[in-house]
């Protein structure tokens, strides 16, 4: 088996889909990635058996047949190749590869293609289309506040419900909650599924903004394909908690700042809060806010006074500056509202400006002061 | 490393027979008697005694039973920790008011670092005024020992005891270590003390005359420190302030038990009294370790790492499945013990899911309680059976922090 292939267009290839091999494997075979030649079009398959990533390209080939080629070498090599059109041919007896180029001969030890885990295919699907755009943003305001808890599966994705009348993403670690709502993206029917952390950094990292991502779904995977780009992953099968529940409602104190005051203000705050658990302590009366940290580890103290509009009674809450600089860094408004109701519960964070199709609503939840 | 020199001049204060002390301030017809204090049952150790005791061949840590049996007319006191910890307090009022640096070794024991006061005092005249105003002030009876190291101040405070106070000046240190048993060097307890006394050695001064290198072989690094000790060579600073690095709290039974119903809710209750101890603080844990003895003093403990946490709920969940992993043999149990480790200053951040705001209320109002009105005033109804059986049974609880 013999094919030609310009190195650039293989290049962008293999960085497209690179990402979803990792680095410790349990499958030898994962470090590869499968190459299937069909009538002059190459496909090209990455997997670690939970996301799988596929693109294809056109090439000159004279014959069809599949192998799986180690990753790391393949990319490193036509990284450090100037453009020029690569012949790669195959010894079908044992898949000893060779790359032929104007600077030389390189040859690895592939493997074979027969070998590579089958990847899933959509059967039984249903489907929605969303713009690239839109979901870029959906996981930008959600990713960040996903679990990293192995014991809470379900919170280490990005929960997703379907609905007639738009889509909801909803990510949390039980500590903060962001709630991203789109009118403008109906679905056929009602549906709902959670979608893993590592598949939504890949797609964050290749998502087209000008292109409709086609999204299919079945009771185990979800498909999604841009371009000539495809990925699939499985779903986390476990019950996302009820967070609704946990929005409160009544709110009665009401904190409007300048995001990037106040964004500014706890960078440098905590900067001076213990190192591990980042506590930050705000005290508001009348219009002013005063923002607070120390660590009696290293006597190190902040302070700062911010102005800002504030309706509701004098109040002393503390939070994980992390969080708050984590959703203001998100933000994209000018300015910032939080409401609040008591220093045990949760505070709700909103933009005060945003898309007229979109509805953000953030949560975090306070350290327990000792009163 | 810095050397002993004139410049420096380290005062070790301690307390004579402190809880002794106490007790005899509340009441004057102790004086003069015979006193034991200590838990009363048969697993209780002497905690302290009086000097009349000690004349019977009663000391601090000895088995109650014994100390009975040795003075049998002595009197029996069970102390009381919190009127002994207030005049802890009062007596570390009246150093912290006069001392430049001073570092707070246990309830009754203080060491002042003095170097450079006595170009206008003089460090004699100085620590002798302090005591005085000590005795005055308090009332209780303290004695120190006043040179150019931590250790010899200790030693001489030993000496000087009871009531009294011992200066050695810089360069006699030989002269008055020489006589003394080398028992007398903190650091030579048991073991070491027989090894060296089969050896021959009794006396620091014979010690002294050890080279290096043997005592290197024989004993390792511990060997190099004590040739330096035997010549009063101890450069360890004053330090004015340690930060716990952990909490524990263990209890021994009265009886060995088998009861495991009884066995969990001590640790309920153990582990609700340490966590309060940990939000009083202000602290979180990160770490949780439960250890338990057989009777036949076999030990074994198992910890588990955990996000930051102060939470009743939380550690108590660990803590009793720790102790399912642990207790695996059907023997009877002597002790069981408790340690929060990886402490951080830091709230409990509340959880958006387990927690409730109904509870969370109703942790901060059991902790003003506690605050208020005592640890023990309220808590949960499976921990204060074991607490009555203790208070009934008297068995032994020992609390620590534990400074690195």
């Amino acid at each position: 088996m013999k094919f030609i292939v310009s190195n650039t267009a293989l290049l962008q290839n293999l960085q497209l889909i690179n990402g979803v091999i990792s680095t410790n494997t349990v499958l030898p075979i994962l470090e590869d990635f499968l190459f299937v030649i069909e009538d002059s079009k190459l496909s090209i398959y990455a997997t670690d058996l939970e996301t799988s990533m596929s693109t294809s390209l056109e090439i000159e080939a004279k014959e069809n047949g599949r192998v799986a080629i180690p990753a790391r070498i393949l990319l490193e090599t036509c990284k450090n190749l100037p453009d020029q059109p690569l012949t790669i041919s195959i010894d079908e007896n044992n898949y000893a590869i060779e790359i032929t180029t104007e600077n030389g001969k390189y040859k690895l030890a592939g493997e074979n293609g027969d070998e590579f885990p089958r990847i899933p295919v959509a059967e039984d699907v249903k489907k929605v289309s969303i713009p690239g755009s839109t979901l870029q943003r959906a996981i930008s305001y959600t990713l960040f506040a996903v679990s990293n808890d192995e014991l809470r599966a379900a919170m280490t994705g990005v929960y997703v419900e379907l609905g007639t009348d738009g889509v909801i993403f909803v990510a949390t670690d039980a500590h903060k909650l962001v709630k991203y709502k789109r009118t403008d993206v109906q679905a056929e029917q009602n549906a709902s599924f959670i979608l893993p952390k590592k598949a939504l950094n890949l797609l964050k990292a290749s998502l087209p903004e000008d292109e409709q991502v086609k999204i299919s779904y079945n009771t185990s995977n979800a498909f999604f394909s841009f371009g000539k780009v495809s990925l699939i992953c499985r779903l986390i099968d476990s019950k996302y908690p009820d967070y609704n529940n946990v929005i409160p409602t009544e709110n009665p104190n009401k904190l409007t700042l300048t995001k990037k005051d106040f964004q500014n203000s706890l960078k440098r705050i905590a900067i001076y809060a213990n190192k591990t658990t980042h506590q930050v302590i705000l005290r508001i009366t009348g219009s002013e806010l005063q923002v607070s940290a120390q660590d009696l580890d290293f006597s190190n103290e902040a302070n700062e006074k911010l102005n800002c509009l504030y309706e509701g009674e004098d109040l002393e809450i503390g939070f994980n500056a992390k969080f708050l600089i984590e959703m203001m860094n998100v933000i994209d408004s000018k300015e910032v509202k939080i409401d609040m109701s008591s220093p045990t519960r949760a505070g709700l964070l909103f933009p005060t400006e945003h898309d007229d199709n979109e509805d953000i609503t953030m949560l975090v939840m306070p350290v327990m002061l000792s009163a | 490393m810095r050397l002993p020199s004139p410049e420096r001049a380290i005062l070790h204060l301690d307390l004579d027979t402190f809880f002794v002390s106490v007790e005899r301030l509340h009441d004057s017809r102790l004086q003069g008697k015979p006193i034991m204090i200590g838990g009363k049952g048969d697993r209780g150790v002497v905690a302290s005694c009086s000097y009349e005791a000690r004349s019977f061949g009663v000391h601090s840590g000895m088995p109650m039973r014994l100390a009975r049996r040795l003075c049998p007319q002595a009197l029996l006191i069970s102390g009381d920790m919190e009127s002994y910890s207030k005049y802890s307090h009062l007596v570390t009022d009246i150093i912290a008011g006069s001392a430049p640096l001073f570092e707070k070794a246990s309830i009754d024991e203080f060491y002042l670092d003095l170097s450079g006061m006595d170009r206008f005092f003089g460090t004699l005249k100085w620590a002798t005024e302090l005591r005085q105003k000590i005795i005055s002030e308090s009332g209780l009876p303290i004695s120190f020992g006043l040179s150019a190291a931590k250790m010899v101040s200790k030693v001489a405070t030993g000496e000087a005891k009871p009531n009294g106070q011992l200066h050695i000046p810089f360069g006699h240190e030989t002269k008055f270590l020489d006589p003394l048993p080398i028992r007398k060097i903190p650091m030579i307890g048991k073991k070491t003390g027989q090894l060296l006394c089969n050896m021959g050695v009794d006396r620091v001064k014979m010690l002294r005359q050890i080279p290096l290198e043997l005592l290197e072989r024989l004993l390792g690094k511990a060997g190099v420190l004590l040739w330096k000790r035997a010549r009063g060579i101890d450069s360890s600073p004053v330090i004015p302030y340690f930060e716990a690095k952990s909490i524990s709290t263990e209890r021994t039974f009265e009886q060995d038990t088998i009861d495991v119903q009884r066995l969990q809710s001590t640790l309920i209750g153990m582990t609700e009294k340490t966590a309060f101890r940990l939000r009083e603080q202000k602290k979180l844990t990160a770490c949780i370790s439960v250890k338990i003895r057989y009777s036949n003093f076999d030990t074994f403990s198992r910890q588990i790492k955990i996000p930051y946490t102060a939470n009743d709920n939380i550690l108590i969940r660990h803590a009793l499945d720790l102790f399912k992993q642990l207790y695996d043999r059907r023997l009877l149990v002597r002790l069981v013990g408790l340690r929060f480790s990886h402490l951080v200053h830091g709230h409990y951040q509340i959880d958006l899911f387990d927690d409730r705001c109904e509870e969370i209320r109703l942790y901060q109002a059991m902790d003003q309680m506690r605050r208020k009105y005592g640890k023990t005033m309220v808590m949960r109804a499976v921990a204060i059976d074991s607490d009555k059986q203790r208070k009934a049974l008297n068995s032994s609880e020992k609390t620590s922090s534990c400074i690195p």
